[in-house]
């Protein structure tokens, strides 16, 4: 069990990485570039300026991957404050099309809410890595408070989608700290109560999104027309998918938003059920890999921190998985390590390194 | 400053430890083992759904497949049809009557329009339309049932080429390839040809049969018809098409079937000739085969430009023709009915001698009027001194009314209305086009049916001189003109010669359309006599007054049908002057051809529509049988 790592020699080790975990993931991107190649039309400058953000997410992951956990956990507040900070200047000084998500820096452009997806579940473990478990009512509330205020700042953007992700990746955590039974029974009772004050702050858009997943053939060509679009490119798939290269619905635009929110829907059209349920096996291996790390990790810290980003990816598949086989409503998020994008594919190696880090550092447990 | 710091950190912890002893409140090996049991359920719960994402994904994907698969080939696969290309219509001697030709138009489809005020400001940037063509443009966006505006008729593609640099202005303006009509006579064959138009509802339960993508219809006249010969088979191109309804790929063609081409037993010289008889006046003229039934002219005026119609005509233009008082819409030598005035009196001389109500060489005295039992007023002849002595031969030739009220009295309106239904009053001819008209062969039942009133002896005498309720058809009256000249023998009357179908020509079926009635030849020859009479017996001829035509010996009949009964020229106005008639045939031995005139208000059948029947006849056999000679 106590291991050191660097016993054993070769690339993987002396870059502290996590090669099964990196195989499983290398497999889902060779996957997604594979399809974006397809649905672009083949065109490779796609691909490639795809291929050069999957290799800034890796050279963060691998970096973070270097970095002692014990650093992420005293400099968590820091970078919890600071992400705040950015938030409240985003009010301010937010750039955007729809909604005001950008900080403009003049040379570089970068959305502070991504930044919160990993800064939560950063602050909630380190809160929680020195109090006793599962914590008491006044440690829990405080946890609650720190997931709430940057969520409100967040779904001010207006952005409800990161928000509800962010509030969820905290409420994972919390979960994985461990809960009394009659904190949960608290705790939903205070959700339920919170769910009309939340829909009176909802904007009109959010609303009919909202609205629309519940009955989607009412409006085909408004805000149900995606959904529409997807299910018919899923279902036209069949069992073994039209074959690559000859998706009608993704390269003929039927489907909207192909190559980012909905590649999922443009890769199960050419791979067919087959192919579906092997990336789905992918990402619940990717978290059975996080989830064996985070039980073997050797304080509570890297435990809830692990278990916490390895759910919180699995949640961004589940959440873009649902929406766009119409499990849950549109709400544009990406597919991770598959949806083209840098952001998000920046957040998610991330978020990798960070686990590849406790996972490397295990020997370092005290006692 | 940084030791002193971390100082105070380890001095706070210390005291923090020794207040709740690390172990409590921090056990590792408790922390693992239920971090473990929580581990475990996220994953199982991840599991669980996991396959209730693929379960649910199962369903779209497998369950209904099939579904979805018609919905993703209904989104990219557009079938568009090819129109066929119409057949022509020739006359007899492949003259060019209708043509179909391409052209190549300007348009917008109304569906990419969005701004119609910015489109207009573009579009005339680009064309530099003046105000006439923009109100003309605007017109079109106001009319709903146009799918598109047209921009430009009848361009090169050389000239949209040099438009095309303005495309960026006006992205929404495309080039089509119309197949259209041209009606190279439009007026004269107005009412034979008919005209074509966009499809509309009113065709949807007709005897036309439909085919999917057909736009255009024959609406009357031949066009319509034989819609189903001319129309040929549309084709389609089934085409894949992206999100933007751009077309991506031709996945499959099938081309079109060119319609078969008509010739038409029309003479289209004499055709024009005829028309042009009836200038500034309104009839009919129908010149016709009497052996085989072959129609050379068939002439309603006046005729309107069947051109305008063809790509929908305008409301202006339709108004105009609508309210024009000659109503050129009006298809007279089909539907028009008139009373066959004394044209009716060879016809009934025919079927009384040949039922020997009277005999040939019977004379009757005609002082000017006939005295009926009961009637104060008297029936008058047209001539107010009377004919003399007159038989029937000469009650013909100087359409004596007082012989044919007698002969009315005697014969009664049981007989006139039984006999005389075989020259085909009263019905159909069944002529090659549609909305043909019936007539009136007035009978006792026909009276006690439509006016509740029981028949009157002095009504029977009106019928005598086809007068009173009496009506016929021009064409009817054409008809019933060609069984006296062949005897008896003839083909249903009829605008079709053959069609052509890849080289193959297709007949008139002549042996399917024979009529035959009996005729008695003795009596023939006595009525076909007084017809000759009529024109050549210069005492007595009521046409005797015509310039012959030199080498062909011709007969015929006058007719004046009277309009409402008033005195002539008493009222003045024209719209109720007589129906002027003639029919006639040539040669008078061996008839080629019959001819039927009718002017509309024309006045005497003597003085107007016997003439116009002399010149047709002069023309055909001086011009038309030379230049068919000479073929």
């Amino acid at each position: 069990m106590n291991y050191d790592s660097t016993q054993f020699g070769g690339f993987s080790s002396l870059f502290k990485l996590d090669v099964k975990l990196l195989t499983i993931v290398m497999s889902i991107v060779i996957i997604g570039l594979t399809t974006l190649y397809s649905v672009s039309n083949g065109d490779i400058n796609l691909v490639i300026k795809q291929i050069v953000r999957i290799l800034i997410g890796m050279s963060a992951m691998v970096f973070l991957a270097q970095i002692h956990p014990d650093n992420f956990r005293l400099f968590s507040p820091v970078l919890y404050s600071i992400g705040i900070l950015l938030l409240i200047l985003t009010i301010f000084f937010g750039v955007g099309k729809s909604a005001d998500r950008w900080l403009d820096f003049y040379f570089f452009r970068f959305q502070p809410s991504e930044l919160m997806k990993l800064f939560v579940p950063l602050m909630i473990a380190s809160f929680y890595s020195d109090k006793s478990l599962p914590p008491r009512l006044k440690n829990l509330v405080i946890a609650v408070v720190i997931i709430i205020a940057p969520a409100i700042l967040i779904a001010k953007q207006p952005d409800l989608g990161t928000a509800i992700l962010i509030t969820s990746s905290g409420i994972i955590a919390i979960l994985l700290s461990g809960i009394k039974l009659s904190h949960i029974f608290l705790g939903s009772a205070v959700a339920i109560g919170a769910i009309p004050l939340l829909w009176s702050f909802m904007y009109d858009y959010q609303k009919s999104r909202i609205l629309s997943f519940f009955s989607p053939n009412q409006d085909v060509l408004g805000s149900g027309y995606h959904l529409a679009q997807s299910k018919i490119a899923l279902g036209s798939g069949g069992m073994f998918g039209k074959g690559y290269n000859n998706g009608t619905q993704s390269k003929l635009d039927f489907l909207p938003e192909n190559h980012t929110d909905f590649i999922f829907s443009a890769f199960g059209e050419e791979f067919g059920f087959v192919g579906v349920s092997i990336l789905v096996i992918l990402y619940v291996l990717v978290v059975f890999r996080g989830m064996s790390i985070s039980i073997k990790a050797t304080d509570n810290f890297s435990r809830i921190l692990s278990g916490t980003l390895i759910l919180t990816i699995f949640l961004y598949v589940l959440v873009n998985i649902g929406m766009v086989v119409g499990i849950l409503p549109v709400v544009g998020a990406p597919l991770p390590f598959m949806s083209y994008g840098g952001t998000s594919m920046l957040t998610v190696f991330a978020a990798l390194g960070i686990i590849m880090s406790i996972k490397s550092h295990q020997r370092l447990m005290r006692k | 400053m940084v030791s002193k710091y971390r100082n105070e950190t380890i001095r706070k912890k210390r005291r923090f430890e020794e207040k709740t002893s690390w172990e409590e409140i921090n056990n590792p090996i408790k922390d693992r083992a239920s971090h473990k049991v929580r581990a475990l359920f996220a994953v199982a719960a991840v599991s669980i759904i996991a396959a209730f994402y693929l379960s649910h994904i199962y369903n779209i994907q497998i369950t209904n497949h099939e579904l979805y698969t018609v919905k993703s080939e209904d989104n990219r696969i557009r079938i568009r049809p090819i129109e066929p290309i119409r057949g022509n219509i020739y006359d007899r001697n492949g003259t060019v009557l209708a043509e179909s030709f391409d052209t190549f138009d300007i348009i917008a489809k109304k569906e990419n329009i969005k701004s119609v005020d910015n489109f207009l400001i573009n579009a005339n940037k680009v064309f530099k339309f003046n105000s006439d063509q923009i109100n003309e443009i605007k017109s079109q966006f106001s009319n709903k049932k146009l799918k598109e505006v047209t921009l430009k008729n009848n361009t090169t593609i050389e000239e949209f080429t040099k438009l095309s640099v303005d495309q960026y202005l006006l992205p929404e303006m495309e080039l089509i390839i119309k197949s259209n009509r041209r009606y190279i006579y439009p007026e004269a064959t107005s009412h034979l040809l008919g005209y074509t138009g966009k499809l509309s509802e009113n065709d949807l339960d007709s005897v036309i049969k439909l085919k999917d993508g057909m736009t255009s219809v024959g609406k009357t006249g031949i066009e319509r018809f034989y819609q189903n010969l001319l129309s040929g088979t549309p084709g389609y191109e089934k085409l894949e098409t992206n999100a933007n309804n751009e077309i991506i790929r031709v996945l499959e063609k099938k081309p079109a079937l060119k319609g078969q081409d008509i010739f038409l037993t029309i003479d289209a010289n004499l055709q024009k000739f005829s028309y042009g008889l009836l200038k500034n006046k309104k009839g009919s003229i129908i010149i016709m085969n009497p052996k085989n039934g072959d129609i050379l002219a068939f002439v309603s005026h006046p005729g309107f430009d069947n051109n305008l119609f063809v790509n929908g005509i305008s409301s202006k233009d339709y108004k105009k023709l609508l309210n024009d008082k000659a109503r050129p819409l009006f298809n007279r030598a089909l539907t028009g009915q008139y009373p066959p005035g004394s044209t009716l009196k060879p016809f009934f001389g025919l079927v009384a001698l040949e039922d020997s109500i009277i005999d040939k060489s019977k004379y009757i005295g005609c002082s000017g009027e006939y005295k009926l039992k009961n009637y104060k007023r008297p029936f008058k002849c047209w001539k107010k001194d009377g004919h003399k002595d007159v038989n029937l031969s000469s009650a013909v030739a100087g359409s004596c009314d007082v012989f044919f009220y007698d002969l009315a009295k005697i014969s009664g309106i049981d007989f006139m209305h039984e006999k005389l239904k075989k020259f085909g009053f009263g019905e159909k001819t069944f002529i090659d086009l549609y909305g043909e008209k019936l007539g009136l062969l007035p009978s006792r039942e026909w009276k006690n049916q439509s006016r509740q009133a029981p028949w009157y002896p002095g009504e029977t005498l009106n019928i005598g001189i086809g007068q009173g309720y009496f009506l016929v058809t021009p064409i009817q009256l054409a008809n019933a003109t060609a069984l006296l000249a062949s005897g008896g023998e003839s083909i249903t009357p009829h605008l079709f010669l053959m069609s052509m179908n890849n080289n193959k020509a297709e007949q008139y079926g002549y042996n399917e359309n024979k009529i035959k009635i009996d005729i008695d030849h003795d009596s023939l020859h006595v009525v076909n006599e007084s017809m000759w009479r009529v024109v050549y017996d210069k005492k007595i001829g009521t046409a005797s007054h015509l310039k012959e035509i030199e080498g062909v010996e011709f007969a015929g009949k006058t007719g004046t049908a009277q309009v409402y009964n008033l005195d002539k020229g008493k009222t003045g106005k024209k719209s109720l002057q007589d129906h002027a008639l003639f029919i006639s045939f040539a040669p008078f031995e061996n008839p080629e051809i019959v001819v039927s005139v009718i002017v509309d208000n024309g006045g005497s059948g003597s003085a107007v529509a016997a003439p116009i029947a002399r010149d047709v006849m002069n023309f055909y056999f001086k011009k038309i049988k030379k230049q068919v000679a000479a073929r």
